[in-house]
């Protein structure tokens, strides 16, 4: 008995914990994603690049001496704009075309091609590690843990909580989930469908350049960081239902769990292949995902 | 009824056989016109004695291969497959080990490659036709991410760094014979090969398969009450596409003499889907040309910076707001329309 209570707590726990950073930082990751999909029907293949943009210009923005905190705020309404343009000058400009889906995807992955490159132009290919912002640690239950671990999982989740309660509790939401349910019928009752479009797609951006402020200094910085983690997003995107916002926080959090916990048992390495066909089998089975649209529901 | 009314019910493009012709010649044209200058280029490389550029575009063309099964796919069926390296890269693996390790023949590597190629088309392909449009990407995505990952990591396989120190190897056809490490014969059977796919291709999509497929990207829902089985032809498809990806993944060995992960990855699927929409959907002498393009592109542009995909990436994003059919779409358009003056002026 004392040997699972050892196990749990010295092995099982500190690995699901490891995994909750993760995945809150996954879920903010797919928020974005999800969001964009389910009002626009765009798969953002640029979102990697996006969260990339993010953590960069925290990089130069700290050099230029501007605090963390300060960072918290700046990133996000620095993305807006990208976000804002990129939906106007490209997105916008394929939208009402038959093979939308196809057109605006190719069209963010171009996009995010050159983003990648533009950010090596500028920064160099080598990985760069910002300042941990909060320093040492707590002790929990006899687990050592980073206070900046903690603190992410904190933010994260209110954070979540905070887009839960823009999108389904205030007017502007309301605004989203009307123009995502029936776009035609929203415009005529007086919503600016073309300008919730744009704001939306800014927001999500925006969403991905925090991500990318609060995990550089778990993961530090380097031209091609989305890429990894955008496959994860991909993932819990499509498993918890394209469009859905408590489908991307349940399947983030579950999938990063097992991707954390199955690693104490498999190579780490096969991680990926495992979570990857989880989400072939969910798009073999129930290609919905878990859980509805967004406006849907 | 007045005889203009009836030549607009009848379909104007399919008039008769004569006009049928003339309005398929543009395309055929312009693969002989490329056919035409490969050769010269193979020429004068052959002449100055460059095998550097030889075997440049020799990978080209053996690219092209994997791009014209996007084509397959995307241009002809609309189905965007966003994983097709998964069966190029397979076909190369499979050629590196029966070269390596079962017996140095041209044609059985290149069998034991459409073999592969197509058992991993059909078990994809039951899988990937499962669902549509986006999710269909997506699925194909997924399933070449499982498999690049997985090779990535077998040590039987070579893991990380690939299988290398595969033989260069004699092409028998009856008496003749040529060696691949010579890149001027090389070349020129990649070439052939290459015309032959263009060849097959292009009259496969001319038969009522292809149409069928046409059908099916104009809308699918009708396909069925015209007693067509959709679900089928789709699966056919994906299936003749990945051996085709397969069989220009099995040259790939053969030219370099190593194979690596990357073959599988992302960049590899992701780059075949840029040369088409770069060279042209739907015509299958656009990947090809697009290809060429985009890798003589690449080594201009790369000889003076490393951040060509700037470039790549500008090319593409404005092929696709531009030119839905990319350039040889673009050049067809033309050719049409000069052709279609031609015929009313006088």
């Amino acid at each position: 008995m004392a040997e699972l209570i050892d196990y749990l707590q010295f092995v099982l726990a500190p690995q699901a914990l490891n995994g909750l950073s993760l995945g809150v930082a996954v879920v903010l990751m797919a928020l974005g994603l999800t969001i964009i999909f389910g009002l626009l029907d765009v798969i953002n293949m640029a979102h990697g690049e996006f969260y990339a943009v993010g953590a960069f210009l925290a990089l130069t923005l700290a050099g230029l001496g501007v605090g963390f905190w300060a960072l918290l705020v700046l990133v996000p309404l620095l993305m807006l704009p990208i976000g804002w343009l990129a939906e106007r000058w490209l997105i916008a400009r394929v939208f009402h075309s038959r093979d939308r889906h196809i057109l605006t995807l190719l069209l963010t992955f171009g996009l995010g091609m050159i983003m990648e490159d533009l950010l090596k132009l500028v920064y160099g290919p080598n990985t760069q590690r910002p300042e941990n912002p909060i320093e040492g640690g707590t002790e929990i239950l006899g687990m050592f843990l980073p206070n900046y671990r903690l603190f992410l999982i904190g933010f994260g989740l209110a954070l979540i909580a905070a887009v839960w309660l823009v999108v389904f509790r205030t007017g502007l939401g309301a605004m989203v989930r009307a123009a995502a349910f029936d776009k035609d019928m929203a415009s005529s009752l007086g919503v600016p469908v073309r300008r919730v479009y744009a704001g939306t797609f800014a927001f999500g951006v925006a969403l991905a350049g925090l991500s990318g402020v609060l995990l550089a200094p778990i993961y530090s910085v380097f031209p091609t960081m989305g890429r990894d983690f955008i496959l994860m997003a991909f993932t819990v995107v499509i498993v918890g239902g394209m469009g859905s916002i408590q489908g991307a926080v349940v399947a983030g959090l579950l999938l990063t769990q097992v991707q954390a916990l199955s690693s104490l048992y498999i190579s780490p390495v096969w991680s990926d292949p495992l979570v990857f066909g989880i989400m072939v089998l969910v798009l073999m089975v129930r290609p919905q995902g878990l859980f509805g649209r967004l406006g849907h529901a | 009824m007045p005889e203009a009314t009836l030549r607009t019910l009848s379909d104007p493009g399919r008039a008769g056989p004569a006009s049928r012709l003339s309005r398929l010649a543009p395309v055929h044209w312009l693969a002989l016109a490329f056919l035409a200058a490969a050769l010269g280029f193979a020429a004068v490389a052959w002449a100055t004695g460059n095998g550097f550029y030889l075997r440049l575009a020799t990978e080209a063309l053996i690219f092209a291969g994997l791009a014209m099964s996007v084509d397959l796919l995307l241009g002809y069926t609309g189905l965007l497959s966003l994983g097709q390296a998964l069966y190029f890269g397979l076909g190369a693996y499979v050629s590196a080990l029966v070269l390596r390790d079962v017996a140095p023949s041209f044609w059985l590597a290149m069998a034991a490659a459409l073999l592969a190629g197509g058992v991993a088309g059909l078990i994809g392909g039951v899988i990937a036709n499962r669902v549509k449009g986006v999710y269909f990407a997506l699925i194909t995505f997924g399933l070449a991410q499982v498999a690049a990952k997985t090779v990535y990591n077998t040590r039987a396989l070579g893991a990380s760094d690939g299988l290398i120190g595969i033989p260069q190897i004699r092409v028998g056809f009856g008496p003749f014979s040529l060696d691949t490490a010579d890149p001027l014969s090389f070349f020129l059977l990649v070439l052939g090969l290459t015309v032959a796919a263009y060849a097959g291709l292009s009259y496969l999509m001319d038969a009522p398969f292809g149409r069928t497929l046409a059908a099916i990207r104009a809308n699918e829902k009708r396909v069925p009450f015209l007693g067509f089985n959709a679900w089928r032809y789709k699966l056919a498809v994906y299936v003749l596409a990945a051996c085709v990806a397969a069989l220009a993944g099995a040259l790939y060995p053969m030219l370099r003499g190593f194979v690596s992960p990357e073959l599988m990855f992302f960049e590899t699927s992701g780059n075949a889907v840029i040369t088409v929409i770069v060279g042209g959907v739907g015509t299958l002498v656009g990947p090809v040309v697009g290809s060429l393009l985009l890798t003589a592109l690449r080594s201009v542009v790369g000889s003076w910076t490393e951040h060509h995909l700037i470039v790549v990436g500008v090319i593409f994003m404005l092929s696709v707001i531009f030119l839905r059919k990319g350039l040889v779409g673009a050049l067809l358009a033309r050719l049409n329309r000069r052709g279609e003056q031609g015929r009313t002026a006088p």
